[in-house]
């Protein structure tokens, strides 16, 4: 009997606790949903009269329908504003959900499990393979032709053909992204530099000169959850992760090198090795007054410490072979299972329209990536903006490739286990090759 | 370390106690106008409805998760599902052969060393200090050590993030102001272990507390009478009274604590994300990434499969322990 006592006990134990293994994952995924009114009367003047921005004949007969919109981060009230004019335009509304980047494969997963998606998302463009692979998006090939704004002419080169193999289309350019270098011209001017490093070796000398400033200051930042750094740093040096082959292939000079320049400014003790380490703040401080990112730290510097304002710049990347810097952004595209794409298409025809993007650079930041919005910009005499653009006409994209997500994480984790935890560095590269191999294979 | 999985244990574990009698053996003598028939099925008919619980929320799962882990489900298979495919072992393989996948059961093994032991000591001694007195002061009291079973973990995390943080962190603030020198409190990979036991054991202790205060309270008191009036001190009286007392709360608690160490998850999920360098990655954390970080959901499944079988082994074997110095 003393068998059958504890067994059930023991089952239903076991049982239940397992099921809450990953059953007390906090919902922190605090999306906010919102609908943007009908009756927003704040149809701007340059959107009616503009030439080439009439949204199609094919919104006729859509008014009143509401699309579900995805946007990525956290720019979800400025992204209503935004659209409003096209509700006023149009009469179709726009509900935004918005998901915080750290749980958009969460939602992608479910949604394409439960076959409950938007009819529009946001796409990170480090993200677009698993959207695709995941069948996710539909491609509106036979559609595209009503929409104006949307031929391959309207964004730059052959960027329409890389991110929709197979000749489909799944997704358009929305935002584009590239990495600077950001500076402080105040703290180096202290130190006795007039100009920002240009190249690699510069870039270590003055971090140096810089970290010398006292036990808590720091030459430069390197932030550990930064998967494209080191990519970037491996096309700086002349090489590339991808083989002639197409396969990913990390065993090269150019990625050794990368490895140590990566290394180079751990060993000499001159980047912070706290991993919660806020960038923008590190920054305005001055404690870490030299850091590789995006036009959005721009922002984020211009709204928490306008007082700066002339004691900062931005650069291109400094220069190893090349000054090779990340290609990133975000695409929009209509959801597989969308039941009006039509009115989808319409809505990202007016996101891609030039003074939409324009629009959505003043409020949040965020590059246009259509041609003609990026030319508009560059005509203005913004210092910054021309650095930009000149960083994003030498930009290059992370592999689209499903598998590089887990490669890039595994990279992250051999750089940091040598900075911070001391790992033998030729240990540490041998065990990656072997778990890029792994995950290559499956 | 869900409180839905504790609330899950008491009720599994009630039935259990040593010292409860089924209705019907004390009902025996006494003479029912209902039919045996009838007699044998009204037990069933009062667990089925968390029996029916149990099987959808309970055993479907597990046989879903055991099913998925002989296939390479992945974001394309949940597309479409004929690209999902019966590969056989070979996720358990591929799982023996995977260097982080030992890691991480090797960080809970050291989560479990230290922090078991930590929650049963810190939350008997507090337990013992509150049943000193059932004043107002301690009654308030009681509230406070309870409050952190009670706070959403995403505002634990943020506070103690805040309080962790390298740059303007409370903690490093203090520290540099009596002159020491400031510590990577969540960077460095041996601290960061630390630093995310101490918030799951904080956290911890208060269900823990309430749990062994219900059980001291209900100690009669005449024992300590009669231990005085034999000259017992306070340390005898706790030795030889109050401890064999409570060995069946000492038991529960033991058994939810160990089940919630071996699924470590929220704390560093929010806090670290199982970083440093992997240095904070538990065993539910490492399935987690891989499910739905990396969505490989069949290689996923069979490392759930894995803990399933741990947490069985475990259990069964703590129970029977207990059973045989105890029945």
């Amino acid at each position: 009997m003393r068998l059958t006592n504890w067994r059930p006990l023991t089952t239903a134990l076991a049982v239940m606790l397992v099921l809450t293994a990953c059953g007390g994952v906090s919902e922190s995924e605090n999306s906010t949903e919102s609908t943007t009114p009908v009756t927003s009367a704040t149809t701007d003047a340059s959107v009616t009269e503009t030439t080439q921005g009439v949204v199609s004949g094919t919104t006729d007969g859509l008014a009143g329908t509401t699309l579900n919109f995805w946007i990525m981060g956290d720019t979800a009230t400025a992204f209503e504003e935004l659209v409003s004019g096209f509700t006023a335009e149009t009469g179709i509304n726009v509900k935004v959900d918005a998901i915080p980047w750290d749980a958009v494969n969460d939602r992608l997963t479910t949604a394409v499990a439960s076959g409950e998606g938007p009819d529009v998302t946001q796409i990170g463009l480090s993200l677009l393979p698993t959207f695709i692979a995941g069948e996710a998006l539909m491609d509106v090939s036979d559609l595209v032709g009503d929409y104006p704004n949307l031929t391959a002419a309207s964004f730059p080169s052959d960027i329409m053909a890389t991110l929709n193999p197979g000749g489909a289309t799944y997704s358009f350019p929305w935002v584009s992204d590239t990495r600077v270098l950001f500076y402080r011209s105040d703290i180096l001017g202290d130190a006795g530099f007039s100009e920002p490093p240009a190249t690699w070796d510069e870039l270590l000398k003055m971090a140096s000169v810089l970290a010398d400033r006292g036990s808590t200051k720091y030459g430069y930042y390197i932030p550990q959850w930064d998967a494209p750094l080191p990519v970037a740093y491996t096309w700086q040096a002349g090489g590339d992760v991808i083989a002639a082959d197409g396969s990913i292939d990390l065993d090269t000079p150019e990625f050794r090198d990368a490895v140590d320049h990566y290394l180079a400014f751990y060993d000499a003790g001159v980047v912070p090795t706290a991993g919660d380490w806020d960038q923008a703040l590190g920054f305005i401080t001055g404690d870490a007054p030299m850091l590789v990112s995006g036009p959005y730290l721009a922002g984020a510097i211009n709204d928490q410490a306008p007082e700066l304002e002339g004691s900062w710049g931005v650069t291109m990347v400094p220069t190893g072979v090349n000054n090779t810097s990340l290609f990133a952004g975000s695409n929009v595209g209509v959801w597989s299972g969308s039941e009006n794409p039509e009115a989808a298409l319409a809505l990202i025809d007016y996101l891609a329209r030039p003074e939409t993007q324009l629009a959505w650079y003043a409020a949040v930041n965020e590059l246009p990536a259509v041609s003609a919005a990026l030319e508009e910009l560059k005509a203005g005499d913004d210092a910054m903006v021309a650095v930009y653009a000149a960083q994003l006409a030498n930009s290059r994209l992370l592999p689209l490739d499903p598998a590089w997500d887990a490669v890039g994480q595994e990279i992250l984790t051999m750089l940091n286990s040598v900075a911070l935890t001391g790992a033998d560095k030729g240990q540490a590269l041998a065990d990656l090759f072997d778990s890029v191999a792994r995950i290559v294979e499956g | 370390m869900g409180v839905l999985g504790r609330q899950e244990v008491t009720t599994a574990a009630v039935p259990a106690r040593p010292t409860h009698h089924e209705p019907g053996s004390t009902n025996t003598s006494r003479k029912q106008r209902i039919s045996a028939a009838t007699k044998s099925l009204t037990p069933y008919g009062f667990v089925a409805p968390s029996f029916l619980f149990l099987l959808a929320f309970g055993i479907l799962p597990i046989v879903v998760a055991a099913v998925v882990s002989f296939t390479d489900l992945d974001i394309t298979g949940l597309a479409n599902p004929d690209n999902i495919s019966y590969i056989g072992l070979e996720n358990y393989r591929r799982l023996i052969s995977d260097s982080d996948f030992w890691r991480s059961l090797q960080t809970t093994g050291i989560f479990i060393v230290f922090g078991v032991p930590s929650i049963i000591v810190i939350s008997l001694t507090i337990a013992l200090g509150l049943s000193v007195s059932s004043s107002r002061l301690f009654r308030v009291l009681r509230m406070f050590y309870f409050l952190p079973a009670i706070t959403a973990i995403v505002a634990i995390s943020l506070i103690w993030g805040f309080m962790y943080n390298t740059q303007f962190g409370l903690l490093n603030y203090l520290l540099t102001s009596i002159g020491s020198s400031p510590i990577n409190w969540l960077s460095d990979p041996q601290m960061a272990k630390v630093s995310v036991a101490i918030v799951a054991i904080w956290r911890a202790t208060g269900l823990n507390i309430i749990i062994f205060l219900a059980a001291i309270q209900s100690i009669p008191r005449d024992y300590y009478e009669a231990a005085a009036i034999d000259g017992a001190t306070g340390w005898a009286s706790f030795r030889w009274i109050t401890f064999p007392l409570l060995r069946f709360a000492l038991l529960f608690v033991t058994v939810t604590t160990l089940i919630a160490w071996l699924q470590f998850f929220d704390e560093p999920f929010v806090l670290t994300d199982g970083g440093p360098v992997g240095a904070t990655t538990s065993i539910s954390l490492f399935i987690y990434q891989e499910g739905f970080s990396f969505n490989r959901f069949g290689y996923a499944s069979a490392g759930t499969v894995v803990l399933f079988l741990i947490i069985v082994t475990v259990t069964a074997f703590q129970l029977r322990l207990y059973r045989s110095n105890h029945a």
